[in-house]
């Protein structure tokens, strides 16, 4: 079995790739994709967004067997170090982030919010972004959004 | 003086190393140059700071990051003195040198003095003796603990020092090389000059500087600093925008096999009969292994597999006859009504451990005006890191390798060598970046329990993570409290008595004896942590006793964000509000009356007051309709902090719209970040204020996961502003200051509103 992920055919062990394995834990122990989080388990903080074709998705729910062929892509290619996404410029430029632990989890969420809404409102905003995050990031974070949404306007 | 000589007993065995102290050599945390090991090109020059060849500064990282900003703030301190930019300021890992241990956690932390006895340069003989005592303790244990918000408290001197000393021999270096004297040579970013022409940079300069002496060192002027009082950037900021950062669950050594855990439903029970068959029948599933207590633990089962999920999916088919311990299940409405029946046996026999007294409360009662008496409550709560708990460990030919989000890598050494029944010497505990610790990353029942497993799986390495529901029914709770708090008005409504009878489990007993058993004596010593924010407040209050009834309800409990001041705070702080409402005046101006002799905090209490749009305090905003203000003072680590919270009642709930933050934390190193820390511990606090509770019945937690433990999300967040106090105090304490003021504040500002006091957490309208 294989899995599209970030551009990618990544080919899955046999004995392993069991149709329920979500693919949370394809990416983090079988392919070495740590970015993506472990939070709950239960889709409910969000520390393992992902893109599936576009969309956030909660990959700690999503069995691979589910995917056929649908395109993944985690943090590791939001963006690059040369070119990082302007979500990841204004992470840095408003300090968002503190243990740092779901970051990638609200990036991806982010990402897919401004991918379809160019200005979105402080309600999107609330909806799109409503990952768990103990440490608090929230009131940086939505700061952030707001002017990386200027940025690619 | 009875409370001075339990302090002294309390200090126990490590009493006995005060002999030979006197004897140390000052400066003596600088370290030997051969407590950091260096690589080719490197050269140390003491135990903190060593230089590369290309002139990277490298600086020996004791103090584990879990959000806090700790690593950019000690990191700032060492460019400052080097005179480098902090990027050219790389982190290397500390080792388990005792030179690297806590020493102001424990300064603070252990005796119980009162802050008037403490307040620098005017300590009593009493307080600056045992001050003194317990750094040489803490010196000689060498416990390194992230914890306390005292990483740069601890690190202020000593790493300006290391870094000044290691810059007063590279110049001197330099000054010998070219002949010229040491006041003439300039440094710019770690490159050393001479007006004559000479230039070279700190890692051309390095290996000669090594064989130079000291000379004379000073530290910076403080108007002479560069980088510290300025909002440099986190240095981890970049590792955390794009996933690269490694926590504990990220660290992938070849071979690694992973383990997930199944405890006992009831706490501290065991597994009797166990049919593990079906667990080993699944495909990807490895083993099973027997885990006893480890580090307080209840006992449990793992099981390796080939991913997490496959060992989760064996650890969910596995059938087992789970125990109850034998004391019985843990209930907590028993608890709760325990903990009642010992406050108010206590507060009316003069019960309990006074952590502080003073006056004459009995005759001063007699002539009080009237009396206002109030039951206040606080629940358990888990600590809900967002990194679930999990440990790597890998065991080969009786050496033993860890990989840990820890806040104590010492004690993690500690407990994986007895879990793998090897010296600590064999052990290497390397620390990630830890995904949140709030204080549960100081016990260490998961280091042993991976160690454990790492044993059976024949040397290769294997990570434990621990799923959520295991995190919220295996913790170590904030434990819960209830106080009854009781105070004598004067004619003028100030009060002239005030008594304070809590009860609860104490916590640094219980932590000593799962997480240092080294240290364990045979009673409990009376424990600050139950009575902070209480004995140590510092109203003006002529008659006071405040004391504290230590039980042992059995709930295993740990540090939680700002420990005892996290419920304390809304005891004490809502009472006052109580007292200003009883005496029909102002809870500001009414707290002002109660401060004239303590001046940083009426400043600190003014300051938020008049951000905020106080009435009568300045700059008076009014309200939208609908809402209304309440306010709260707190100091906790050495800071003072003052919350103003603006709240509306909607769908029945309070919901909070402004939170107005000032705090006077002495010299602040980073603003940024302090201001991150005032915003996340506001947060951390409303989730806490709002829905935070654990409710144990017949041993079993009753919440196991976000949906029956909810946290406040984005769409619940107010607006947190902070403003800081100008200040040349040495710093304080940042990252749990801000979370004891928040439920006083966000309850008072519902009474204003509603009418209504909440007395008991979480708050219910």
């Amino acid at each position: 079995m294989e899995i599209l992920v970030n551009g990618v055919a990544r080919p899955l062990p046999d004995d392993l790739a069991d149709q329920a394995l979500p693919l949370l834990w394809a990416l983090r122990d079988l392919l070495g994709l740590t970015g993506t989080k472990f939070g709950c388990g239960v889709g409910a903080c969000g520390a393992c967004t992902v893109h599936v074709e576009g969309e956030a998705v909660r990959s700690c729910l999503l069995p691979i067997g589910a995917l056929k062929g649908r395109r993944v892509i985690t943090i590791e290619a939001l963006g690059s170090a040369e070119v990082p996404h302007p979500l990841q410029r204004a992470w840095v430029a408003h300090q968002v982030s503190q243990c740092g632990y779901c970051q990638s989890g609200i990036l991806m969420a982010a990402a897919a919010l401004l991918a379809k809404k160019r200005k979105p409102s402080d309600a999107e905003i609330d909806a799109a972004i409503a990952n768990i995050c103990r440490c608090g990031t929230y009131p940086r974070l939505r700061a952030a959004i707001r002017s990386a949404a200027a940025d690619m306007a | 003086m009875k409370r001075r000589a339990l302090l002294v007993s309390g200090l126990g065995a490590a009493g006995a190393l005060v002999v030979g102290w006197g004897l140390m050599p000052p400066r003596d945390r600088l370290g030997a140059v051969d407590a950091l090991p260096v690589e080719a090109g490197e050269v140390s020059l003491n135990g903190w700071i060593k230089i590369g060849a290309d002139g990277t500064v490298m600086l020996a990282m004791n103090r584990s990051e879990m959000g806090q900003g700790t690593h950019t703030a000690l990191a700032m301190l060492v460019a400052e003195e080097l005179d480098v930019p902090l990027a050219r300021v790389r982190l290397v890992p500390a080792g388990a040198d005792r030179l690297y241990g806590n020493v102001a956690t424990m300064v603070t932390g252990l005796p119980y003095f009162h802050p008037r006895e403490t307040e620098p340069g005017q300590e009593t003989t009493p307080a600056k003796a045992g001050q003194w005592v317990v750094a040489k303790i803490a010196r000689e244990l060498g416990i390194n603990v992230t914890g306390g918000s005292s990483s740069v408290v601890d690190g202020w001197d000593v790493l300006r020092l290391a870094a000044a000393t290691a810059r007063a021999r590279l110049l001197g270096a330099a000054s010998i090389a070219w002949k010229q004297p040491a006041g003439e040579l300039v440094v710019r970013d770690g490159v050393v000059s001479h007006g004559s022409g000479n230039s070279a940079h700190y890692g051309e300069l390095a290996r000669m500087a090594a064989a130079t002496p000291t000379g004379e060192v000073r530290l910076k002027r403080r108007e002479d600093w560069r980088l510290i009082g300025t909002a440099a950037p986190r240095i981890d900021a970049v590792a955390k925008s794009d996933g690269s950062a490694r926590f504990g669950t990220d660290v992938r050594p070849p071979g690694l096999l992973f383990a997930a855990i199944r405890h006992c439903p009831m706490l501290g029970g065991s597994p009797g009969a166990v049919d593990v068959a079906p667990a080993l029948a699944l495909a990807g599933v490895e083993r099973v292994v027997r885990l006893g207590p480890y580090g307080g633990s209840t006992a449990a089962l793992a099981v390796v597999g080939r991913t997490g999920w496959h060992a989760q999916r064996g650890a969910d088919a596995i059938k087992v006859e789970w125990r109850q311990r034998p004391a019985g299940g843990l209930d907590t409405r028993k608890v709760m009504a325990h903990l009642e029946d010992q406050a108010r046996a206590a507060a009316t026999s003069d019960g309990g451990f006074a952590f502080h007294s003073r006056g004459d409360i009995a005759s001063a009662d007699a002539g009080a005006a009237r009396h206002v008496e109030q039951i206040y409550r606080a629940p358990y709560l888990a600590h809900a890191t967002m990194e679930p708990i999990n440990c790597t460990a890998r065991v080969v030919a009786g050496k033993v390798e860890v990989w840990a989000p820890t806040q104590v890598p010492g004690l993690a050494r500690t407990a994986a060598a007895l879990a793998a029944g090897v010296d600590e010497g064999a052990v290497t505990v390397h620390v990630t970046y830890l995904g949140g610790g709030f204080g549960r990353r100081l016990d260490v029942d998961f280091v042993g329990q991976a160690v454990r497993i790492a044993v059976e799986t024949g040397g290769r390495p294997v990570q434990l993570v621990w799923s959520r529901e295991e995190d919220f029914t295996h913790d170590f709770y904030r434990p819960a409290a209830v106080a009854i708090l009781r105070a004598g008005l004067g004619a003028d409504g100030l009060p002239v008595t005030l008594r304070v009878t809590s009860a609860g489990d104490a916590i640094t007993p219980r932590w000593i004896e799962r997480a240092v058993p080294s240290l364990a004596g045979p009673v409990d010593t009376p424990d600050k942590t139950t009575s902070e924010g209480l004995f140590d407040q510092l109203y003006a209050v002529p008659h006071q006793r405040i004391a504290h009834v230590a039980t042992t309800s059995g709930v295993p409990v740990g540090y939680w964000r700002s420990v005892g001041h996290s419920h304390n705070a809304f005891f004490v702080e809502s009472f006052v509000d109580e007292l200003a409402h009883a005496a029909g005046r102002d809870p500001v101006d009414y707290r002002l009356a109660l401060l004239k002799e303590a001046p940083r905090h009426a400043a600190v209490l003014r300051l938020a007051a008049e951000r905020a749009g106080w009435p009568g305090q300045g700059r008076s905003r009014p309200l939208e309709a609908g809402r209304a203000r309440g306010v709260a003072l707190h100091e906790s680590f050495g800071s003072i902090v003052a919350q103003v919270v603006e709240v509306s009642i909607d769908n029945g709930r309070p919901r909070v719209h402004r939170v107005v933050c000032a705090a006077d934390i002495g010299t602040v190193v980073n603003p940024g970040i302090v201001a991150q820390q005032m915003e996340s511990a506001v947060i951390f606090a409303l989730s806490a204020t709002l829905h935070g509770r654990i409710d144990i019945v017949g041993g079993v937690v009753q919440q196991s996961n976000f949906p029956s433990y909810p946290v406040v999300r984005l769409s619940d967040t107010p607006v947190i502003e902070t403003h800081l106090v100008d200040s040349t105090r040495g710093p304080g304490g940042v990252g749990e200051i801000a979370t004891p003021p928040l439920a006083p504040a966000l309850s008072n500002a519902v009474f204003a509103l509603t009418g209504k006091r909440l007395r008991e957490l979480p708050l219910q309208l």
